[in-house]
């Protein structure tokens, strides 16, 4: 019996929250991907560097995560758990690096929800989108993210 | 050569980055990526979760192979240069697998005084099965400045 999703989710905005970006995380996901960039590591080698301090790497953003959102509710809203989902697709736009000790506002959305048939059965396709501003208001970055949900 | 600067007047449309080469995956890495990204799905650490669940057993996060591609652009464009990155996870990274990323210039273009070079990328397993696919944009400096 397949599973029905809750397009009615789609436009969904979640409520902006805010991340620091800690020093310690950025080198231990730098490390956990096995990339040992001086720029991410080494404090004295980024602070004499253009950017004055250790940046993230590209795919950092993806631990903006809100702490208070619980993400078991929102897939149970969408008719669906944890063990129907795969990512499907993700991308970054980086307007500039990002820097140990910055803080940021989050505002995340539902901009698509769609189903496909494809070779592996019927699938639905979540994608969100979440804009990053520094406290300028300035526009950092932007996540897209496609999240499979097997029927 | 590695962390060596690249110049958008140096880059050739056509030219493959030096491939980048990761694993065998351990469970251990799995767990670590867990830990510093937050996602700790038991997709990704509990093999009977992920059996129960019909993926025959435990995968890495699509967004660890991710990090490997980026890592790819960013061992050679620097640090900092990415303007722009996206994938399509297309297989699934089991344990012991071989990840091989890597990437091609597709073009180039200079406006504003900025210099970009367009990618694009994949990463395949010991296998050649596509793991994933992707494109990035990166931002580089010029010999004139």
């Amino acid at each position: 019996m397949p599973i029905q999703i809750n397009t009615s989710l789609k436009g969904k905005e979640f409520a902006p929250y805010t991340v620091t970006v800690e020093r310690g995380r950025i080198k231990d996901f730098a490390r956990a991907i096995g990339d040992l960039n001086p720029f991410y590591l080494d404090d004295r080698v980024a602070a004499a560097s253009e950017f004055g301090d250790v940046i993230a790497p590209p795919t950092f953003p993806i631990t903006f995560r809100d702490e208070h959102a619980d993400t078991a509710a929102f897939l149970k809203e969408l008719g669906t758990d944890i063990s129907r989902i795969l990512h499907g697709e993700q991308e970054f736009e980086l307007h500039r690096p990002i820097r140990a000790g910055e803080t940021f506002v989050c505002r995340p959305k539902v901009s698509d929800i769609y189903e496909k048939s494809g070779k592996s059965g019927a699938m639905a396709f979540v994608v969100r989108e979440t804009a990053v501003t520094d406290r300028e208001g300035e526009l950092v970055a932007t996540l897209r993210g496609v999240t499979v949900i097997r029927l | 050569m590695k962390y060596a600067k690249v110049y958008a007047d140096d880059v050739n449309v056509g030219q493959e980055l030096p491939a980048l080469v990761k694993g065998p995956i351990q469970q251990i890495q799995l767990t670590r990526y867990a830990g510093a990204s937050g996602d700790f799905n038991p997709i990704h650490q509990d093999d009977e979760f992920a059996k129960a669940a019909g993926m025959g057993g435990v995968f890495g996060h699509g967004m660890l192979t991710m990090g490997f591609v980026a890592q790819a652009v960013t061992d050679w464009a620097g640090a900092g240069r990415v303007t722009k990155i996206g994938v399509r996870f297309q297989g699934l990274v089991r344990l012991n697998d071989v990840i091989t990323c890597t990437g091609r210039v597709l073009g180039k273009s200079s406006k504003d005084g900025t210099h970009l070079v367009d990618l694009e990328l994949w990463a395949e397993n010991q296998k050649g099965e596509k793991i994933v696919t992707g494109k990035a944009t990166v931002a580089l400096p010029s010999r004139e400045g």
